[in-house]
């Protein structure tokens, strides 16, 4: 399908729709937020993909000094659903490691970080479709690989969203992508940074129980990975190696490339260049780096957007929970945040990394202007760190409250 | 197949020569929202015509009995009744308004000299009773002529009042109404074959009515996960067998259609069919999963067949096949490369409407630029017409259009970029029994017949 408008216009033309759906007669229209979701959601992992190579592509302008079949091996292409063994390239990822302080800290940082958030993503959506919907599979799988199984079973929470006393957050241990009692979407955000196996020591995240479940959803993403090596170039993405960026956090992905067909076991980081490290958010609107980041310092503290100002109104702010402690504190926040900008601005990529991290942060809370009294509020109001949200993508796309 | 040949009637779309019979509405260019028809239905007989408009109106037109000295006016279309069926609500606890658009009209099988028929916005349904009055009492002791009460102390004498013939009238009036019961937008009502319930279907859920029993309505398809986060998918029509008073269908937002039988259990979450077709992975899009969204499901009148629409194709399927339809015919096949500006100005959103004729040998849908399409399903030929006011002389046969998908534009063709997307056919109803079909295009009513030997 030819289509003249890229991802990026594609997102704002939807969340255009879903905002102006918001004022329309007759009460907001629940299936037709549910479509434009769906578009959001395809054009972001579009977007994503797309974001990561041209990071990825300035990040290897850098590396000029290095030897260029290895440089060959890290342009990688996902292929729809290919694993491949991690062992093929065992020994080149493990020697970037050592690598990490010749490149570039803030390229390296970006890419680390957009890659471990693409990583989230997936795990999510492999998560979320632990059986073979043809189509949702299709498009879940499409934009990034099916990581090998190992890599998927190993989905501990990391530091960064421990909360900053210490204590558990909301009294369990942090689960990644625990599709048990909760549903899946409020604990998503507590499993943002995927943690490394092998560098468990670097991180005090607690130790998470594996759990049969997401060997589960890794076991069921291999029937539905193979489906699409359809749309060739359609979903491409380039994925570096992030083991180059000194990852502590992390699990792999393997992936292949569809046009020279090599295959490259990827190390995931995480995403805060779209986020905070923006001048434009001013969620952490300090600018800097928000804290907990997966710095190779070590991740401490949980993660949130308006941490700083958060922390002072309640200690228990930090909750990441299915059950909000109520949306005030923070909504006026966030209807905030989303007054400066108007999807009606021209779609930079950092502003539409900043629309979809705010939108992603209170989606639910955006399309229901007014909660159906009669039902449980909708969870994750306001509450999450928006690289948290971009990363639940499978989540907030489908997060449509009408009323 | 089954169905019955209709008497006298060649089968399909094709073999006929369709003419222009009868428009209604105003011929304006500038359209009132308010006057935009949103469903179109006619009743069993076929001899009323229901249309709903989003300004919350019902128009009933009655066909005329043929006249032997008019046969060119063979069973024309008139006004019957008028009447407002809904008004704009304003939900207080959720600050919502609720339009009054009307969605969807259901006929109740004739059963006396009235005529009912319900009708459906966002959030309330209603039982109408559409009755005539051509007698009027007169000579009442307690009032005089014009009304007004008499004075007791001066009736002097008392008299039996006597009926005298008036002019017709016809009289609607809400006999029930049927409301709070859905928390999303109804998109469809289906009257039962016992006559005695009906169902009706929102976003989520779908609940059984009896037609006498208002404040009570049962829940039999929930969809509702228990964490919105999760939705997937919304139902988007669902129909009541024709034959099998236990048996009806829902279509979803994903394509997909789940058969449910009533008897199985008092919750039908457990659907008994499910019909999908796999989906092509190399024609995946942005748009896939809008297009493929079902706008439209109905049975064919011998119940065998069920046909449902989506934004390109309309597939006919048949009941004891889950696997795929039976039948794909292509509406608009050229708009697949179209979807991007489709989607930006929401036509990607419409809602497209199907209708079997009463043989159940040709289909009928619509498209933009006040095209419809037919197919006949025997001779597997399909058509493409246009109501417009310029093919609006009486009797006047509608050529067939063709659209020109890209490149050389022959002769009679148009192009892709020159269809109108305001202009959209979205409802349309087919006589149950003649050829006779009824398309709404925007605020006017067409119908049209086939030639008269």
């Amino acid at each position: 399908m030819e289509c003249a408008l890229d991802a990026q216009s594609l997102i704002s033309i939807s969340l255009r729709k879903i905002h102006s759906s918001r004022t329309q007669r007759g009460g907001i229209k629940l299936h037709k937020n549910l479509l434009v979701s769906y578009v959001l959601r395809n054009a972001r992992q579009l977007y994503l993909s797309e974001r990561y190579a041209e990071l990825y592509r300035r990040q290897q302008q850098q590396q000029q000094q290095q030897p260029p079949h290895q440089q060959h091996q890290h342009l990688a292409y996902a292929a729809p659903g290919m694993p491949a063994s991690a062992a093929d390239f065992g020994p080149l990822q493990l020697g970037g490691c050592g690598e990490t302080e010749a490149r570039e800290p803030a390229a390296r940082h970006q890419l680390h970080q957009l890659h471990q958030l693409h990583q989230l993503h997936l795990q999510q959506q492999l998560h979320q479709h632990q059986h073979p919907a043809p189509r949702s599979c299709a498009a879940a799988t499409a934009g990034a690989p099916a990581g090998g199984t190992g890599a998927l079973s190993e989905l501990p929470g990391c530091a960064a969203l421990q909360p900053p006393h210490g204590a558990p957050h909301r009294g369990q241990p942090l689960e990644p992508l625990q599709p048990g009692p909760a549903p899946l979407p409020p604990p998503a955000p507590a499993a943002l940074c995927p943690r490394d196996p092998r560098a468990s020591g670097a991180c005090s995240a607690p130790s998470v129980p594996p759990g049969a479940t997401p060997q589960a959803a890794a076991a069921a993403s291999a029937p539905a990975s193979p489906a699409p090596a359809s749309s060739p170039g359609f979903y491409r993405v380039a994925y570096p190696a992030p083991s180059d960026f000194g990852v502590h956090c992390s699990s792999q992905t393997t992936v292949l490339d569809l046009d020279t067909h090599v295959v490259t076991t990827v190390e995931n980081g995480y995403l805060h260049q779209d986020c905070c490290a923006s001048a434009h958010c001013p969620c952490c609107g300090q600018g800097a780096p928000g804290p907990g980041l997966a710095s190779a310092a070590g991740c401490k503290r949980k993660y949130y957007p308006g941490q700083e100002e958060e922390e002072d109104d309640d200690e228990d702010g930090g909750d990441l929970g299915a059950e909000p402690p109520g949306g005030a504190p923070f909504a006026p926040c966030k209807r905030a945040r989303f007054e400066d900008f108007c999807p009606d601005s021209s779609p930079d990529a950092s502003n539409i990394s900043n629309l979809i991290s705010i939108f992603g942060s209170g989606f639910s809370g955006l399309v229901s202007r007014q909660p159906d009294s009669s039902e449980q509020p909708p969870p994750l109001n306001g509450q999450l760190c928006a690289k948290q949200a971009l990363a639940s993508l499978g989540a907030w796309t489908r997060a449509i409250v009408a009323f | 197949m089954a169905g019955a040949g209709g008497g006298g009637c060649p089968a399909g779309g094709n073999d006929l020569q369709w003419c222009f019979s009868q428009v209604k509405g105003a011929v304006d260019e500038d359209v009132a929202e308010a006057d935009i028809i949103s469903t179109v239905e006619f009743n069993y007989s076929g001899d009323l015509l229901a249309t709903g408009d989003k300004g919350g109106r019902v128009v009933i037109f009655q066909r005329e009995q043929e006249n032997k000295s008019r046969p060119h006016s063979r069973g024309e279309y008139n006004v019957y009744s008028t009447f407002q069926s809904h008004e704009p609500e304003f939900d207080y606890l959720k600050s919502l308004e609720i339009e009054e658009k009307i969605n969807k009209i259901r006929w109740l099988p004739q059963q006396n000299a009235a005529h009912f028929l319900l009708s459906t916005n966002d959030k309330t349904i209603k039982l109408w009773k559409i009755s005539e009055r051509d007698k009027r009492a007169e000579g009442y002791n307690l009032k005089d002529e014009d009304g007004r009460l008499r004075d007791p102390f001066r009736i002097t004498a008392l008299r039996v009042p006597i009926l005298k013939p008036m002019d017709l009238m016809v009289e609607a009036s809400p006999r029930r109404i049927f409301a709070n019961a859905h928390t999303y937008h109804i998109n469809s009502i289906s009257v039962n074959s016992d006559h005695e319930t009906y169902l009706s279907a929102d976003d989520l859920r779908i609940n059984l009515w009896h037609l006498e029993i208002t404040d009570r309505s049962f829940n039999i398809v929930d969809i509702k996960p228990a964490n919105m986060e999760e939705l997937t998918e919304v139902i988007t029509a669902a129909e009541l067998h024709p034959l099998q008073c236990n048996v009806f269908v829902y279509s979803s937002s994903k394509g997909t259609v789940r058969l449910c039988d009533m008897r199985a259990s008092a919750l039908c979450d457990r659907h008994a069919k499910f019909f999908e077709e796999p989906e092509d992975p190399s024609s995946r899009s942005f748009f896939s999963e809008i297009i493929s969204s079902i706008s439209d499901v109905k049975f064919s009148h011998s119940g065998r067949y069920m046909m449902t629409r989506d934004y390109l194709s309309v597939k006919v399927w048949d009941l004891n096949m889950e696997s795929r339809p039976v039948e794909t015919h292509q509406v608009h096949e050229y708009l697949r490369g179209k979807l991007c500006s489709l989607y930006e100005n929401d036509c990607v959103f419409d809602k497209f409407e199907c209708c079997w004729n009463g043989p159940d040998s040709a289909i009928m849908t619509g498209s933009y630029n006040n095209f419809f399409r037919m197919f006949d399903r025997n001779t597997r030929r399909d058509v493409t017409l246009e109501a417009s006011r310029e093919s609006s002389r009486p009797r006047a046969s509608l050529k067939p259009r063709r659209v020109c998908p890209g490149g050389r534009r022959k002769k009679d063709e148009i192009s892709v970029d020159s269809l109108d997307f305001n202009k959209k056919i979205l409802h349309t109803a087919w006589h149950p029994a003649d050829n006779v079909i009824a398309v709404a295009a925007t605020n006017n009513l067409y119908i049209f017949q086939d030639k008269v030997n």
